[in-house]
């Protein structure tokens, strides 16, 4: 009983504390706004298509699931996964996203800056980052290292690759601002496929069953340019518990200039999920007006409802998917009149990375920004007290040795001081074996810069031969680097009439930003079967010289000699003629009476056979008993 | 190489005869072979050395205490001491001096195998009515019987019902026996009017006979209700109890709905469920520390079919179906993240069918309708079937119909679900009664007093041989590979392990109960943890393949050059030896 009082006044104290703190909860988050608390359970079901400037069309699936909040959590369940819900109550995860990603967000055709691209463009592999609400550091790192580990039996991935201390990071402000309790970690090298879905979608009351996710054709959606499955979920006192399952998947349509969504996941869509409080499929085009798009494209289906944003930069097509039926099934159509002149919005500068240097000793980072000045021209001019703030987060594993020093930044080509640059830096070198460095770099450049570019050196580390993965030889990946603008926000409001929670989300202050490419370093791979091979050789070194030895301090050469000859004389046997011909003969003695001897006698005796005829049977005898054990 | 050197041996002794070379006129000389003699015993000396260095650390097990604590538990599976007592509250005379002995006899008869969680019982008999005071039979101490003087109690009884009765004879008992190690069962035995055999909810029962000369009936009767019941919970065989190696079990009911788009049925678990199961989790606390957790699952079709049937006008599943009943591919029970450890999760699902499936029954092998439509999985859990109400008329309405679970019907199914509870933990789910007369009272805990004993006995006895058979496993495991690493660690908790084992065998048979329950739950986990411990993996990296890879290409060149070399010397010194001789026979001779 005196445990049970115990945790009711700890849940209180965290509750309490919680609450105490609410303006810094909203801080920390850009998906979410603060909406009116339902009382239920809830979940929403919505599907988004776009056209992107490349004629391929990316589709993007939300699914909100809510929790409110209840001393039940984690117990007892309507439509919410019981699993997540434990999940949140045992490790106190505060906010956490998770995203198993293939392909890279393609910033430069695809979109740069606007909500869809900031909040889904992830780096390959797996991504994890949690907040937790734990005091303490150590108790974080431990929560951490369970969480991956529950993740990874959820997912079906090796998530748990993240909880060794070598692989993952706590980052400060670089990644999100936070005061020390968040965790980041990626693995580049994830492969992501339906294993991964299976679980995910088993989270969703309807799972592929009905509903939007009865579209998700495995063949279909993996066939694409680009898929990201993101789980988001953030825990508060205030709203429960809200998880936004995210499926984003570029696909590329048969014919460029009409498409269906038959065509695209060779599904029709022929009702909602039961379950669902709203199921919508939205198209979004990019444009500033309606009429304008009536002339370039023809939409087969009625909408629902026709809106564009605040500022015009695009048009939303909504459909109801409740009208629906087995009978009607929900097929929108997009035929391009002329060809397609999308503009979209890049990002003010357009990031990436590469390694420099050859060899297996040193290197050296580069990351590149090149300025899109073309496209976000209003946002720039030549004064001198016009700046762009850039954040640069970057996780490097330990056995590449970054030398943090040795920064460099080059502005339009010219080598700039650091001091001048430089607005904000954090770093945390990496300890061998013990944890990653992290850099988290704010930077401030001219807004009328054409390029920049920051160089950093590094050695190569060795590894113990315990930890080079069986596939040492294709190298070892470096993690995508964060680049963020904070000074740009990508933000899309829309009018009241739609309630739509991806809408909403668009909504939030979304910050700017893109990650880099996954970067390959080559270590030195040492040949793995050396340790036996150098065993093998030395050992045979030492025998023979043993041998050696033996038989200078036991042999007679005198007697052996004498022995030799008085042998000579009577009929030697086959074997002892040949060696002891070649010894003669190596030994550069002359045979003489060899030759006389062997001419009177036969060469093959029946002591030779007999003797022949045993070792063979010896050797076969031998044989047997060594394969039949 | 040695078809060689005896051909060369044999042909010097052989062409020696007769020739100069035969004899020899000095003794041989050692030093030669004292060298090779001595490299080869230096080398067979420091074998063994070399062996222990390349020794794998392998932690001792004290297998042969393992194996005799098992024999010894198989052979004679810990009893419990517990103390069965008649009291005959009439006036009665026994035609037999040794009724007490009779009783124990009949409760022997009709124990047939040694099972795990028996009594090691003692019988006693006292009449206590009005002024005679008797006591006979056997008892661990004197504070086990029935202190005299309950003859009141004859005429309390009068008028009262049967809970009543219970309340009142358990105070009786409460006063009147007290600090007795190990359980006391009682019987009270009343001449009445009408004949009636009542087994209460704690720890006794009560039985009115109209006539108590017969002793032989009396004595069957007792000997029923000790045997039977209080033994053996009326069950012909303990199943294993579902309980997790840590003490732990999550019941986990999940709501399914077979197809969402018919109908959706929700249920308000948290408010009902968890009110009529409170009693029976705080009852069964001493065996397992249970919680509780609820989902709604959609889409969830059962995998086996189902055919209508004319006669019953319903959708009927055949028993032999059953096992293809739940569906796991499509239900998604999952195991609970909260159930950590070792723990045990039992799922209970309520099913609702679909309108293609409505209503569905569970059909007996006898071609009847099941009563409670609902079938347990041992170790696994219950399913219970729910016809939402209507679903015969095959509305064909274009709205879904989102209801509620209505709390009367949950309240049944809890029912149902406790009964299989009950079943899982290998008691009978509810008493068939031979006969009117003879009669079960149910606790409204789930869990009678005496059945929660018997859950204890086996409980603590299924951990014990459980941890006995891990610990024997992980023995002959480790037997049976010699190049396996065995971690200190894991010799440590074997040894914890055994340690608890004994001291719970100890507790038992003094009837420490807590203790006994306690380290018998320590020494399965103990035990649980050095099976599964991670390091019993690496096994793979030292087999004999790398050992004999790292040592052969220096000890096979080696041993041979040392072995011929030594075999060479010492024939050539023999056969020097005895030229010296024959030339020293031959110098006396001519000498």
């Amino acid at each position: 009983m005196a445990s049970h009082t115990f945790l009711s006044l700890l849940l209180f104290y965290l509750y309490s504390f919680h609450l105490l703190r609410p303006i810094y909860c909203s801080f920390g988050s850009n998906g979410f706004e603060t909406t009116s608390v339902p009382k239920e359970e809830e979940f929403s079901e919505e599907l988004l298509l776009k056209p992107l400037p490349d004629y391929k069309v990316l589709a993007h699936f939300h699914f909100t699931s809510t929790s409110p909040p209840s001393s039940s959590n984690g117990k007892h369940h309507h439509l919410f996964p019981k699993s997540i819900a434990q999940l949140v109550k045992k490790y106190k995860i505060r906010e956490l996203e998770l995203s198993f990603t293939q392909g890279r967000w393609n910033y430069d055709r695809w979109g740069a800056s606007d909500p869809l691209s900031t909040a889904n463009g992830k780096p390959p592999g797996v991504e994890l980052w949690a907040l937790f609400d734990i005091p303490t550091k150590e108790e974080i790192d431990a929560t951490w290292r369970n969480l991956t580990h529950s993740l990874s039996g959820l997912f079906c991935a090796s998530i748990n690759f993240l909880e060794s201390s070598t692989s993952y990071s706590a980052p400060l402000w670089g990644f999100l601002p936070n005061n020390g309790d968040l965790r980041y970690g990626a693995l580049p090298r994830e492969a992501v496929c339906t294993e991964n879905l299976t679980p995910w979608l088993k989270l969703l009351p309807c799972r592929d069953k009905a509903g939007i996710a009865s579209l998700l054709d495995r063949p279909s959606i993996y066939r694409g340019h680009y898929h990201s499955q993101r789980l988001k979920l953030r825990s508060d006192g205030l709203n429960g518990i809200v998880i936004e399952q995210t499926l984003s998947v570029v696909l590329q349509p048969i014919d460029r200039t009409s498409w269906s969504m038959h065509q695209l996941f060779k599904k029709s869509l022929t009702g909602k999920c039961a379950l669902a409080k709203s199921s919508k499929v939205f198209l979004e085009i990019e444009g500033t007006l309606v009429s304008q798009n009536e002339n370039i494209l023809e939409l087969v289906g009625e909408a629902d409802m026709v809106t564009n944003d605040q500022r015009d930069h695009s048009t939303i097509y909504q459909y109801n998917v409740e009208r629906y039926s087995e009978h009607e099934a929900l097929d929108i159509r997009v035929n391009w009149k002329k060809l397609l002149q999308v503009s979209f919005l890049q990002a003010p500068l357009h990031a990436s990375r590469f390694l420099m240097g050859s060899g297996n000793e040193r290197g050296s980072i580069a990351i590149s920004l090149q300025s899109a000045r073309n496209s976000t021209k209003g946002l720039y001019d030549n004064s001198k007290n016009c700046f762009t703030r850039v954040v640069i987060f970057q996780v490097v594993p330990w056995y590449v040795k970054v030398y943090y020093h040795t920064l460099r930044i080059y502005v339009d080509g010219a080598i700039r001081d650091a001091k001048d640059v430089v607005e904000k830096i954090n770093v945390a070198p990496s300890e061998d074996k013990v944890s990653p460095g992290t850099l988290e770099m704010m930077l401030q450049f001219p807004c009328g810069m054409m390029s920049a570019a920051l160089t950093l050196d590094f050695d190569k580390g060795f590894l113990h031969i315990d930890e080079y993965p069986p596939d040492a030889n294709q190298g070892f990946d470096i993690p995508s680097a964060l680049v963020s603008f904070p000074d740009f926000i990508s933000r899309r409001i829309y009018p009241d009439s739609i309630s739509s929670p991806l809408l909403q989300s668009y909504k939030g202050r979304n910050i700017v930003k893109s990650y880099t490419e996954v970067l390959l370093v080559p270590l030195t791979t040492p040949d793995f079967s050396m340790p036996y091979n150098v065993i093998t050789f030395t050992c045979t070194v030492l025998a023979l010289y043993f041998g050696s030895m033996v038989n200078v301090l036991r042999r007679r050469v005198s007697e052996e000699e004498r022995l030799a000859k008085s042998k000579d004389k009577r009929k030697p046997g086959l074997i002892p003629l040949l060696i002891s011909k070649i010894s003669n003969k190596v030994r550069g003695i002359k045979e003489d009476s060899a030759n006389q001897s062997q001419s009177s006698q036969p060469i093959l005796g029946p002591k030779v056979v007999f003797k022949v005829v045993l070792i063979a049977l010896i050797a076969v005898l031998g044989h047997y008993i060594f394969n039949s054990s | 190489m040695a078809d060689d050197t005896s051909a060369a041996a044999g042909t010097s002794t052989e062409t020696g005869a007769g020739t100069e070379s035969n004899l020899r006129t000095t003794k041989p000389g050692t030093k030669r072979l004292f060298l090779t003699v001595s490299v080869l015993i230096s080398f067979l000396l420091g074998a063994p050395f070399l062996l222990k260095s390349t020794e794998i650390h392998r932690s001792p097990l004290p297998s042969a205490a393992i194996s005799s604590l098992s024999d010894h538990l198989h052979s004679n599976p810990p009893s419990f001491p517990c103390h069965f007592q008649a009291i005959f509250l009439s006036p009665f005379k026994p035609s037999d001096s040794s009724l007490s002995l009779s009783v124990a006899e009949r409760i022997r008869a009709q124990l047939s195998a040694q099972s795990c969680g028996n009594c090691n019982f003692t019988v006693s008999v006292t009449v206590d009515s009005g002024s005679s005071c008797r006591h006979e039979g056997d008892a661990a101490s004197a504070a086990c019987l029935w202190e005299c003087g309950g003859g009141g109690l004859v005429d309390a009884i009068e008028g009262r019902d049967d809970q009543g009765i219970d309340e009142l004879l358990l105070s009786a008992v409460n006063g009147r026996t007290g600090g007795c190690a190990g359980r006391v069962y009682s019987i009270f035995v009343i001449e009445g009017r009408d004949e009636r055999v009542v087994i209460g909810k704690h720890r006794h029962a009560w039985m009115v006979l109209k006539d108590l000369d017969d002793s032989t009936s009396v004595v069957s009767m007792i000997g029923t209700v000790f045997g039977d019941y209080f033994m053996r919970g009326g069950v012909e065989k303990g199943e294993y109890i579902p309980v997790g190696s840590d003490g732990n079990v999550v019941l986990s009911f999940s709501l399914l709905n077979s197809n969402p788009s018919d109908w959706i049925y929700d249920w308000d678990f948290q408010r009902t469920g968890e009110v009529l199961l409170a009693p029976v989790l705080e009852a069964l606390a001493p065996v397992a520390n249970i919680t509780m957790e609820s989902q709604v699952l959609y889409h969830a079709p059962k995998s086996s079919i189902s055919y209508w049937d004319e006669k019953l006008e319903a959708y009927v599943v055949n028993t032999r179906d059953l096992p293809f009943f739940v569906n796991s591919n499509e239900w998604h029970l999952d195991t609970s993240l909260s159930a950590s450890g070792r723990s045990k999760v039992l799922q209970f699902v309520v099913y609702v069918p679909s309108a293609s499936e409505c209503p569905l029954y569970i059909r007996t092998p006898e071609g009847e309708m099941s009563k409670t439509n609902a079938f347990i999985s041992p170790m696994w859990g219950g399913v219970a079937i729910w016809n939402p109400p209507g679903c015969s008329m095959q509305s064909q309405g274009i709205h879904i119909v989102r209801d509620v679970l209505p709390p009367q019907e949950l309240e049944k199914i809890i029912e149902i679900f406790i009964g299989q509870l009950r079943l899982l933990f290998g008691l009978n789910s509810n008493y068939v009664e031979p006969s009117p007369k003879f009669k079960v009272l149910a606790s409204e805990k789930g869990f009678t007093n005496w059945e929660l004993d018997l859950l204890y006995r086996q409980h603590t006895c299924f951990n014990l041989l459980s941890s006995l058979s891990t610990l024997q496993s992980l023995s002959t495991l480790v037997e049976s590979l010699p190049r396996m690493i065995v971690m200190d660690e894991i010799g440590k908790q074997v040894e914890l392990s055994l340690e608890a084992a004994n001291l719970a065998e100890s507790n038992i048979s003094l009837g420490i109960n807590n203790a006994s329950a306690l380290s018998s739950i320590r020494a399965r986990a103990l035990a649980e943890d050095a099976f599964f411990h991670p390091s019993i993996m690496s096994i793979s990296y030292s087999s004999m393949e790398h050992y004999f890879a790292i040592y052969m290409p220096f000890f096979a060149p080696v041993s041979l050059h040392v072995l011929l070399a030594a075999v060479k010397e010492v024939k050539r010194y023999f056969a020097e030896r005895s030229k010296y001789l024959t030339f020293r026979a031959s110098k006396l001779k001519s000498s």
